[in-house]
């Protein structure tokens, strides 16, 4: 830039805060909101077409334990400026690190191709073949990941972010009473029976998925944050959690609105959708349809990057959006490799989706506890974290939070295995 | 040979036999070059550590464990010494810095040797062997046999001890070898490499590790993005200071790129003479003559003699970036002439400068064009060239290093741009992958093609857009070609554009786009009256009473009217690409205007599904209007 210029506009360059605030949200946007993927969507819809508007006190206690985990993570890549796991690698050797990494490899893979398969679901509504939506989205995530910077690659993830505003709309087209949405919001409601209860533990128990606190942490630590910008994080943490639980909320109300009291039963997304068409109009089920897309294209965009991410820097290996081939093979080629064989996958004929699915949700689910406790103890740390490390209060709540997401996701466990 | 993995957990027995607990870590003497062990860590059965000298106590290690030489009750504990590290905790899963293959990497291992009782430590393994000898030793022992049965033995990736450093831990409290190898002692644009894989917090760490000079160094090899980073991270007094000390060309080009400011602050910090040196650079734009050039010159008057000339370079001319000549001024300040160093030393004290001086000097004016002074540079062979304002005020010089690397700059754009390799020699390895992209740049229009025909089958369209298929290779044509044209022309742009050279763009351009439409319009008329006689010659054949021969009418017919279709579209797209072609161009001058990077690869394939999708769209719009 030129000097003079520069001068010229050096007025205009003293932000207040506010905005300073807006400038750095982003990284902890993108982690949260890609958390409502395509499974999530199906499960909210899911919730709010089978039990109406009784469930929507279980976002404020998702918002809660979002927040608490995201910001641990936050703070520990702030403080070492290192990734989670290089601090799994540092703190607990290589045979916990390689079976996390396993582990997250299997989860986020079977995550992935749940992506692509809601894509494919999503763009069925519009028409698409998914012989034809699934090999092009593929190559629209891999050349996105694998061509141009850090910055760009998550400028157009804020941009795709957008997509999840249409639910907002659809929720305020279907017409809700919100004397009453406001009333569920805050006072929980249970109903005594194995349906409604494990739906509520999977809301609650699968708000917080492992990739999120590595993706989290990761992007704390490329963005070479410091203590210094610990406020900035935690408005970026903050902010984020509440965007993600808004949008949840909002897929609840349209669903509990519109399809509960009219008795109809869905079972996946792209099902909610179809049955909002004849109450709502096409607009809805459009509206939903771009929703569930654009929601899991972004998920499928940011899981084989953070697996990858993760897996190299435990082992050390080079890694990073700018690198070439022949820098960072090991790289380049996790991610590719993830998209390849998810997308292949989705559109074999005869595999069992469900079953892969369920089979990433119990590897999920065992590596989530452990990845806390992690989380946890190393928040802990005072080699780690010196000053910064947990206080008493994000001790207590932490401690909370991590003993019911554990407990929750225990809990998903049996029900999964008795079969409800 | 004993690996730390190995030996970890393993017992330590005293004299009597008694297991007194497990190993826990091993400490070794940085001062030498195979540092030696010097004490053990082991955990008892109580869980605390604790610490013993290994060449006071142990008697021996067999590998299976190390057996003391006296009863626990009379062992004496040690402590560690400042001069001491820890094997398991300092080093194994830590990021080290491997100053000879200049990589950042993770050790996964730790080789040692032995030689009776006496360990030593060898150096770090980052290899696979290592991780996998870490998690379950059969493992390493089967992938290494598979792989020489393969033919590709696997090697070990070993580290020495004087050829690391430690990233998380500043080595330089620790008394360290003659011959270890520290950071601060590599070139400084391989220190830069170096930092530029580092995280940017363990960037900042290790660069505050580097002494004063060695900081300004490598400074000025590091990439702009990470100088603003670090310069960023600094305390002002640090950032000013390590500025000053830089050559003031350099220190111009950080300064520029930061905001206002704080840019203001740091100069205000740094001495007058620094600032003074750093502003007066400061005004001139980027990619000019004065953008690059250096205020360290010696510049004496004409009668000054040959002997105070040389005692002025003595007190002057220390930590100047190089000194090839000296420039004579007038009483007014205004350049006369310049003479080399040679002259200097052969001639005889008393001379005065001007005699031996060399009036007729080529110089350039700080806003010319930086290609433009280091094309001058080569092409006279000077190691500098002299920058004068109007009234032949000399500014300052650009020297020939500097022109060197602007060559290289914009040989490197110019390169990208034409869509070739970067100019980074790593890259030019030749594999499937890299035949793979070759094939893919230069093939573009026709896997796009290939992949448009797959697509469409897959979907069922194929028999819709038969036409469209056999005419879009000409539209993609079109498009690898005028956005040829259109990099070539940026090739050869040189500054902000000017209103009739885009005129005359876009005149050439519309002239193009009108023959194209004529002779779409021609070929969709021939293919009307194709139609016609067709027709004709079906309704004869019904009408004679012909099937067989009406079958085979039809075909031609209903292949005819796809084609009829599909021809309008296929001109409008190649219009459409004319236009892109033009928008590319624009945005191209933009991009060069802003100095940042074109690739031809990706301006072709977006031309091109931007082609596709206009004339696709277009073809469908016109069936279902037909339909309709």
């Amino acid at each position: 830039m030129h000097w003079d210029e520069a001068k010229k506009q050096a007025k205009a360059k003293r932000r207040p805060l506010l905005l300073l605030i807006l400038a750095s949200a982003g990284p902890g946007i993108i982690a949260e909101l890609a958390g409502n993927d395509a499974g999530g969507i199906s499960t909210f819809s899911i919730a709010g077409a089978n039990y109406g508007l009784t469930m929507l006190w279980t976002v404020p206690v998702a918002l809660i334990f979002l927040m608490v985990v995201q910001e641990i993570a936050a703070r520990l890549g702030a403080k070492t400026g290192k990734g989670f796991a290089a601090l799994i690698r540092e703190n607990y050797g290589i045979r916990l690190t390689t079976f996390a990494m396993l582990a997250l490899a299997i989860a986020n893979s079977g995550t992935t191709l749940s992506e692509f398969a809601g894509i494919a679901a999503g763009m069925e509504l519009f028409g698409v073949n998914k012989y034809i939506a699934v090999p092009l989205a593929g190559l629209a995530v891999w050349a996105l990941l694998m061509g141009g910077s850090y910055r760009r690659t998550q400028r157009i993830f804020l941009i795709i972010s957008l997509v999840f505003l249409v639910y907002v709309v659809a929720a305020f087209v279907s017409r809700p009473n919100w004397g009453e949405v406001a009333l569920h919001t805050i006072v929980p409601t249970a109903l005594p029976n194995a349906g409604f209860i494990s739906l509520v533990i999977a809301m609650i128990g699968t708000t917080v998925a492992p990739w999120m606190i590595f993706f989290g942490q990761s992007n704390v630590v490329e963005k070479g944050s410091t203590v210094k910008d610990l406020f900035f994080l935690r408005a970026d943490v903050f902010i984020g959690a509440v965007v993600a639980c808004l949008v949840v909320w909002f897929i609840m109300i349209t669903t509990g609105t519109v399809l509960y009291e009219r008795g109809i039963v869905v079972d996946d997304a792209a099902a909610a959708a179809q049955a909002l068409e004849p109450t709502v109009g096409p607009a809805a089920e459009y509206l939903f349809g771009a929703g569930l897309v654009g929601a899991s294209f972004l998920a499928a965009c940011v899981l084989p990057l953070t697996t990858s991410y993760a897996i190299c820097e435990a082992f050390g290996w080079e890694r990073g959006a700018d690198a070439t081939w022949n820098e960072a093979p090991a790289y380049k080629g996790i991610i590719t490799g993830i998209i390849v064989i998810s997308c292949i996958i989705v559109l074999l004929p005869q595999i069992d989706l469900m079953y892969v699915m369920l089979t990433a949700q119990v590897v999920n689910g065992i590596l989530l506890p452990i990845l806390l406790i992690f989380l946890v103890l190393t928040a802990n740390n005072r080699n780690v974290m010196g000053a910064n490390r947990n206080g008493r209060l994000s001790n207590v709540l932490s401690c909370i939070t991590i003993g019911a997401i554990i407990g929750l996701t225990l809990a998903l466990f049996v029900f999964q295995i008795l079969g409800y | 040979m004993p690996y730390l993995s190995q030996m970890l957990s393993r017992p330590v027995i005293d004299a009597d036999g008694v297991e007194i607990g497990k190993i826990n870590d091993l400490a070794i003497q940085t001062g030498e070059v195979f540092p030696r062990i010097t004490a053990v860590a082991f955990k008892g059965p109580s869980k605390t550590p604790f610490m013993v000298s290994w060449r006071k106590y142990v008697s021996e290690y067999d590998g299976n464990r190390v057996v003391l030489n006296t009863a626990s009750h009379n062992i004496r504990f040690s402590y560690l010494q400042p001069d001491e590290l820890l094997l398991a905790r300092d080093l194994l899963n830590k990021q080290i810095v491997d100053t000879q293959g200049l990589k950042v990497v993770r050790v996964n291992d730790l080789k040692i040797s032995q030689s009776g009782k006496q360990l030593r430590l060898l150096g770090a393994e980052v290899g696979v062997l290592g991780i996998l000898r870490s998690l379950v030793p059969w493992l390493e022992r089967l992938v290494e046999a598979f792989c020489k049965l393969v033919g590709h033995p696997l090697k070990e990736n070993i580290i020495a001890w004087n050829y690391m450093e430690l990233v998380d831990r500043d080595l330089s409290s620790l008394k360290l070898s003659m011959t270890h190898k520290r950071l601060h002692e590599l070139h400084p644009a391989d220190v830069a490499d170096i930092l530029e894989q580092l995280k940017p917090q363990q960037r900042a760490k290790v660069f505050e590790h580097l002494d004063a000079q060695q900081a300004a160094e490598t400074m000025s090899e590091l990439d702009d993005e990470y100088q603003t980073d670090l310069i960023d991270d600094m305390s002002e007094s640090e950032a000013s200071e390590l500025l000053a000390s830089m050559d003031p060309d350099d220190a111009a080009d950080i300064i520029g790129d930061l905001p206002y400011e704080k840019a203001e602050q740091l100069l205000w910090l740094m001495g007058v003479q620094d600032s003074r040196r750093i502003r007066a650079l400061l005004g001139y734009r980027e990619k000019s003559a004065g953008g690059i050039m250096t205020t360290d010159f010696v510049a004496v008057s004409e009668e000054t003699s040959v002997a105070d000339t040389i005692e002025k370079l003595r007190a002057e001319s220390e930590g100047f970036e190089q000194v090839s000549y000296i420039y004579t001024v007038n009483s007014h300040g205004a350049l006369t002439g310049a003479l080399s160093m040679r002259s200097l030393v052969l001639a005889s004290p008393e001379t005065r400068v001007h005699e031996l001086a060399e009036r007729d000097l080529i110089t350039a004016g700080p806003d010319e064009d930086q290609e433009d002074v280091a094309d001058t540079i080569a092409k006279y062979g000077f190691l500098a060239l002299p920058i004068v304002d109007e009234n032949k005020k000399l500014l300052g010089i650009v020297t020939v290093d500097d022109a060197l690397e602007v060559m290289e700059e914009e040989h490197s754009e110019d390169l990208q741009i034409a869509g070739a390799a970067t100019g980074n020699r790593d890259e030019e390895q030749r594999g499937i992958g890299s035949l793979l992209r070759w094939f893919l740049r230069r093939m573009m229009w026709f896997v796009l093609w290939a992949v448009l025909v797959i697509l469409l089958v897959m979907a069922g369209g194929f028999e819709t857009f038969i036409g469209a298929l056999a005419l879009a290779p000409f539209v993609l044509l079109l498009a690898e070609n005028s956005v040829s044209v259109a990099v070539s022309d940026l090739l050869d742009y040189g500054g902000p554009s000017t209103g009739q050279a885009l005129g005359r763009l876009f005149g050439r351009t519309a002239v193009l786009a009108v023959a194209v439409a004529v002779l779409g319009i021609i070929l969709s008329l021939a293919l009307g009256a194709a139609l016609d006689v067709n027709t004709e010659a079906l309704l004869a054949d019904v009408a004679a009473g012909q099937e067989q021969a009406a079958s085979g009418q039809v075909l031609t017919l209903n292949l005819i009217t796809e084609f009829k279709n599909a021809c309008l579209p296929a001109v409008a797209a190649a219009c459409f690409v004319l236009f892109f072609s033009l928008v590319v161009t624009l945005y191209g001058r933009r991009r060069l205007d802003r100095n940042k990077e074109l690739s031809n690869t990706s301006m072709t394939f977006v031309v091109m599904l931007l082609a596709l999708a206009v004339q696709f769209g277009l073809t469908y719009l016109v069936q279902i209007l037909n339909m309709a």
